[in-house]
């Protein structure tokens, strides 16, 4: 296990630290903003009435951007895991993340209330992921098909899987929950109740993984497998075992933020997993593709990114577009991104 | 069922302008190995640099010289970051790269000139090439089975010579030392860097010239069609690689029978689906071929990676 440990203390921590900063920046921006809020709500509001200021629509695009970044991490990061364990890039993670919202949304018109509608969401991402696994992928890898054939399959799993979805869900946009969100102003920034949860539900379930992978047996079996399989498996790790797990894991947690992305957006369709896919390649390439917690960090950057870009572009629209020349700009000047080790690039 | 329907789609425009779309991505998977996700983006940068052109009052000449000109200097955007760098990069940057030219022609932003998300339509710049028409007056010709208007004819007559042309090129620089360069490129690059040859420069040579063939097959859909951004998606891609894959890549006439098979296939279960499954609504009878291509592209990676025509030994794929 020391393989998987030789960057040393350091730089193991590092992504953590990252990690905790940007949690700590948006506490603090959240805190020292609200103080001011409760000082003098009037001027709050007389503000608003102007129709906000300039610093205003900054810190509000920050929040937001930190909040898709958090949704967007815990979407990418079992697309990331796959990549490590298996090296295969799973073009059809989209749809995994599509498949969370529908579960959910099939619960809650059948009569669930949405805890225990997100929770079956979670359950049947595990089995999809399961069940890909037991019927397909474990398959392709014991015929010893290459990850650039297998991405090609999970290309046709994509396009099969978008238009059952659309077979299912119907061409229109469905909403979990009808309720009207209320926002509680802090100062320049505002922010609902719901999103507050979705956050503190994706900083719990990333927090986890990060736990799982760091400090759990398993985790560092997982760990291992991703920086070699063949030692691995010598050392007396159950390599397929190990991916088999990933992929439950990467199933439910992309169920889990289908399901808070499309609480977030208050609106899903069977392209929602479509439409943030490259955004996902593009948070764990930028992060480092197959480090843990390249997903993360790339996340963040990408979602603040998107969402701070709207206030300088000449039109809002082109704010995914603003992230697909950073993934390309980032590739020509640091090909391993930002956490990965320079001997993982051909 | 309408074998009608099927026949005419075999010989539209649109099959001819994806077969041109395939023959070029031939060149860079089938003969070089790259794994490029773009084609989709060539197709509308040659869409786009074409009708804005013609749209903005440049002759139809200039608009195919500029429409291969965006599709060179995309080449070489993508691949001066990503040629260096393994296989899966070019991939996930192509992928990137075609989003971001379609998100910026869909924007408000330049939609003076892009037309935005509704795109140009066919009267803003099929005027010119429907006037060097030589089969004069204009009006519905039927010859057997086919029955189309004239322009319709005489775009069919200029994909089909185009797709000829594509794959005489693909022919013949497939048998030349060129060629084995690149096929060597594929099957080891160390071995080709041994022997002085500049990997990147064949890459970047073989990336261009399927680019450009994709921007032709962009000019003929557009045809066909209209400029919309929306229609040339990542997903538009991916049927040019199952076709392909379903002809045979590294083949000559694999790209054009996987176009025409592909197009086959999916008006015949689109007329098959109803029949079969007489519940199935309307709209869900598209979706359904659809999902029967990504079924077909699994099946064809795992059972015949070679395609109808290809030859095993020449799809190792392991870049």
């Amino acid at each position: 296990m020391r393989n998987a440990d030789h960057a040393g203390p350091k730089a193991r921590h590092f992504p953590l630290r990252i990690a905790l900063l940007s949690t700590l920046t948006v506490a603090a921006i959240t805190v020292i903003s609200a103080v001011p809020a409760q000082a003098s709500q009037l001027a709050t509001e007389v503000a608003d009435t102007a129709g906000g200021t300039e610093t205003n629509l900054l810190l509000q695009n920050l929040l937001n951007g930190i909040t898709f970044g958090l949704l967007l991490a815990l979407a990418s990061v079992g697309l990331s895991l796959i990549y490590a364990t298996t090296g295969l890039s799973n073009f059809a993670h989209g749809e995994q993340v599509t498949f969370g919202a529908a579960a959910a949304f099939a619960a809650v018109t059948a009569g669930a209330p949405i805890l225990l509608a997100a929770v079956f969401a979670v359950l049947a991402g595990g089995a999809s992921g399961w069940l890909q696994d037991t019927v397909l992928w474990s398959q392709l890898r014991k015929r010893r098909i290459a990850p650039m054939q297998q991405m090609i399959v999970s290309i046709g799993l994509a396009l099969a899987a978008v238009n059952l979805l659309q077979i299912w869900m119907g061409a229109q946009r469905v909403r979990l929950s009808t309720s009207i969100e209320v926002r509680y102003e802090f100062g320049p920034v505002s922010i609902g109740p719901q999103t507050m949860i979705s956050m503190a539900v994706c900083i719990v379930a990333l927090g986890a993984v990060g736990f799982f992978l760091q400090r759990t047996r398993l985790g560092r079996a997982t760990r291992a497998v991703s920086d070699n399989p063949a030692l691995a498996s010598a050392t007396g790790i159950s390599v397929n075992r190990v991916i088999r797990i990933v992929w439950i894991m990467s199933g439910s947690l992309a169920a889990l933020g289908g399901v808070l992305l499309a609480l977030y957006e208050n609106t899903s369709d069977f392209s929602a997993g479509a439409r943030i896919l490259l955004l996902m390649f593009a948070a764990v390439t930028l992060g480092g593709l197959g480090h843990p917690f390249g997903a993360l960090v790339g996340s963040l950057v990408v979602g603040i990114v998107a969402e701070v870009s709207t206030v300088f572009l000449p039109t809002p629209d082109l704010k995914y577009a603003i992230v697909m020349g950073m993934l390309i700009l980032t590739l020509l000047v640091r090909p391993q991104g930002l956490l990965g080790r320079k001997e993982r690039v051909g | 069922m309408d074998i009608n329907d099927i026949l005419q789609i075999i010989v539209s425009p649109t099959t001819a302008a994806f077969a041109l779309a395939a023959i070029g991505l031939n060149f860079h998977y089938g003969l070089t190995g790259l794994l490029n996700m773009g084609q989709a983006g060539f197709m509308l940068i040659g869409m786009y640099g074409y009708a804005i052109t013609i749209s903005q009052g440049g002759s139809m000449w200039l608009g195919i010289l500029i429409s291969f000109v965006g599709a060179i200097l995309f080449a070489l955007f993508l691949g001066w970051p990503t040629l260096r760098l393994r296989g899966d990069y070019l991939a996930i940057v192509t992928i990137a790269a075609a989003e971001m030219v379609r998100l910026i022609g869909r924007s408000q932003w330049l939609k003076e000139w892009t037309g935005g998300n509704t795109g140009l339509r066919g009267n803003q710049f099929k005027g010119p090439f429907e006037n060097l028409s030589p089969f004069q007056p204009a009006r519905i010709v039927e010859i057997g089975p086919f029955s189309f208007h004239t322009t319709i004819w005489w775009l069919m007559l200029v994909g089909w010579v185009a797709v000829a042309v594509a794959a005489a090129l693909f022919w013949r620089l497939n048998k030349s030392p060129w060629g084995r360069v690149l096929k060597g490129v594929r099957e080891d690059e160390d071995a080709v860097r041994s022997l002085g040859k500049s990997v990147y420069s064949f890459k970047m040579q073989a990336l261009i010239i399927g680019g450009v063939l994709g921007a032709a097959g962009g000019v003929i859909w557009a045809h066909g069609n209209a400029v919309q951004p929306d229609s040339m998606g990542r997903v538009t891609t991916f049927w040019i690689w199952t076709m392909l894959l379903l002809g045979g890549a590294a083949t000559v006439l694999g790209p054009i029978l996987g176009s025409v098979l592909f197009w086959a296939m999916f008006v015949f279960i689109k007329q098959l689906a109803p029949l079969v499954l007489p519940n199935l609504a309307p709209q869900q009878i598209e979706p359904l071929a659809l999902a029967f291509v990504g079924i077909g592209l699994i099946l064809l990676i795992v059972f015949r990676p070679q395609g109808i025509l290809g030859d095993k030994r020449e799809i190792s794929l392991n870049v």
